[in-house]
């Protein structure tokens, strides 16, 4: 009988957050050509792209306009204060990266006449209700990347 | 275009199985092709199969030439991987149907699997938030539940729907999938348990929403001139419609009204020349419990916002209005994403053939149709099947 060789391998303790898990998006020009939506976060603006030839508002932002395919695209506001639509709270079944705000609310806000789906903090589900006014919020990651949260105003 | 038939297929029980991803794949050929007569896999000349994310789930790509392998299967005209989320199934259904259709194969394989049990289940959560669009509503850390949560929210606001309402489907769905050997949940529910059930995301309790599940199945699909060769008791696709409408959340039709449903209906229903009368046995994708109640409204079974009342007055249930979901639905069989849409045209064809219990038989069956949604409710798509 040929003798077999046994080996413990190890991998490593721990690895970086890989992009794969990574939820926010990239949001530098060297990444992305919709940047300035994150500058203009930057400076407590919400805002999204506008078809100038069309006048058609688009979410999220783009850089061809799908309606008559023009690039000539404007930045507009959408406002710092919408309202809630619609709401549930995390409870269980949290993704990875979230696990640890657990539990925490998620809504759908009506702003600048269009409907977008977001965090809303400082809250929990009996302190909500639809129609409620919520403020724009902005977090900033430890790399310095940002992203838009609400809460409610009153 | 040529009419197609199903000549018969297979699928593994479901659940949390003690499986990798290519053993449910094998478990299933078996079962698919002990279920056809004069057979072999080498017959096969198109293997579609339906996948949602085994590149998350099990690190996978590239899974029907896998497939393939491991079923014995040598294709020679069409292989191709359908992804469209919980929809995948029905994609491959489709494909394959028009690989045959058409005439480009005689012999198609439309194959389901999916492999969701990972060992840490916090990692499956994460997989699904990359079904909505990522960077601007997964990023929110939006999956099914809280999504369809919201959906449920807006639908009791606006109607009056109770969470009461919402158990039923869910008791109803358990009751028959006591009845299916396949699925994943084999006992009875009450309301109560249902409202006692762990909250996930308010107004859905764990049992308002459909399992993580492992599982596959597949079907054969020939020529319907060929079919007698297979099977004596072949069923026929008849019928097909699909929409889609917007993707993130801000751009779908409405939350409440499934407008691209009622397209994908209607279209089903002008392919198939039958109308909503002529259904007897429909496999409603219910995901979540409001979503079967709100594909009563959108099929029309009942009026925008009674679909509450529709199975609080026992109508969808097997001898009433519509025998919906007496497979068990996705709440009693479990979900396992790429399998499901197989699962269900399996057990419509085991219905036709007589083959299930008594007590979720409907009898006499002769038009069927089957309806999975995807992503937000954004895409539905539709199959109508008869029996001759």
């Amino acid at each position: 009988m040929k003798k077999v060789e046994f080996e413990k391998i190890k991998r490593p303790e721990s690895i970086k957050l890989p992009y794969m898990l990574d939820f926010y998006p990239l949001e530098d020009e060297k990444n992305t050509r919709t940047s300035q939506f994150f500058k203009n976060l930057k400076e407590g603006r919400l805002t999204t792209t506008k078809c100038k030839k069309c006048s058609k508002v688009l979410w999220p932002p783009r850089i061809v306009c799908p309606n008559c395919l023009s690039e000539g695209l404007e930045w507009i506001d959408l406002g710092v204060e919408g309202e809630l639509y619609a709401f549930t709270e995390m409870k269980l079944g949290a993704p990875l990266g979230f696990c640890q705000d657990v539990p925490f609310c998620v809504g759908i806000v009506k702003i600048g006449g269009l409907l977008i789906s977001a965090r809303i903090d400082n809250a929990t589900y009996d302190s909500l209700k639809i129609g409620d006014k919520v403020g724009l919020k902005v977090v900033e990651l430890e790399d310095g990347r940002v992203f838009y949260r609400f809460k409610p105003t009153r | 275009m040529r009419k197609v038939a199903i000549v018969g297929g297979g699928g593994t029980s479901c659940g949390k199985r003690e499986a990798n991803f290519r053993e449910l794949v094998q478990e299933a050929g078996k079962a698919m092709f002990e279920n056809v007569k004069n057979i072999s896999p080498k017959d096969v000349e198109a293997l579609i199969v339906g996948a949602a994310q085994p590149e998350r789930f099990v690190f996978q790509a590239h899974v029907a030439p896998m497939v393939a392998e491991y079923l014995g299967i040598t294709p020679r005209k069409v292989l191709a991987r359908t992804e469209l989320m919980c929809a995948s199934g029905q994609a491959a259904i489709r494909y394959a149907w028009a690989c045959v259709a058409s005439g480009m194969a005689d012999v198609a394989v439309a194959f389901g699997v999916e492999k969701m049990f990972m060992p840490d289940m916090a990692e499956a959560q994460t997989n699904m938030t990359c079904v909505l669009d990522r960077e601007f509503d997964g990023v929110n850390a939006l999956s099914a539940p809280p999504f369809f949560a919201m959906t449920a929210q807006r639908h009791m606001y606006e109607f009056g729907t109770t969470k009461e309402q919402m158990a039923l489907v869910s008791v109803k769905n358990h009751h028959y999938s006591t009845m299916n050997p396949l699925a994943q949940f084999q006992k009875e529910t009450s309301v109560e348990e249902v409202l006692k059930s762990p909250v996930i995301a308010p107004p859905f309790n764990l049992f308002d929403c459909s399992g993580i599940t492992d599982g596959a199945a597949g079907v054969v699909l020939v020529p319907a001139e060929m079919a007698k060769k297979y099977t004596d008791t072949p069923m026929y696709i008849v019928g097909s419609g699909q929409a889609s409408i917007g993707n993130v959340i801000g751009n779908l039709a409405d939350l409440t009204d499934w407008i691209p449903l009622k397209m994908a209906a209607e279209e089903t229903f002008r392919t198939a020349k039958i109308s909503l009368k002529d259904v007897d046995i429909a496999e409603l994708h219910d995901c979540f419990t409001i979503s079967e109640i709100m594909e009563y409204e959108a099929f029309g079974w009942c009026n925008k916002g009674k679909g509450g009342k529709f199975i609080e007055n026992g109508e969808p249930y097997v001898g009433g209005t519509i025998a919906a979901n007496p497979r068990g639905g996705l709440l009693g069989c479990g979900h396992p994403l790429g399998a499901t849409a197989i699962l269900q045209a399996l057990d419509i064809l085991q219905q036709f053939r007589g083959e299930v219990p008594k007590g979720r038989h409907v009898k006499d069956a002769e038009v069927a149709i089957t309806h999975n949604l995807s992503g937000p409710a954004n895409v539905h798509s539709i199959l109508a099947y008869k029996r001759s």
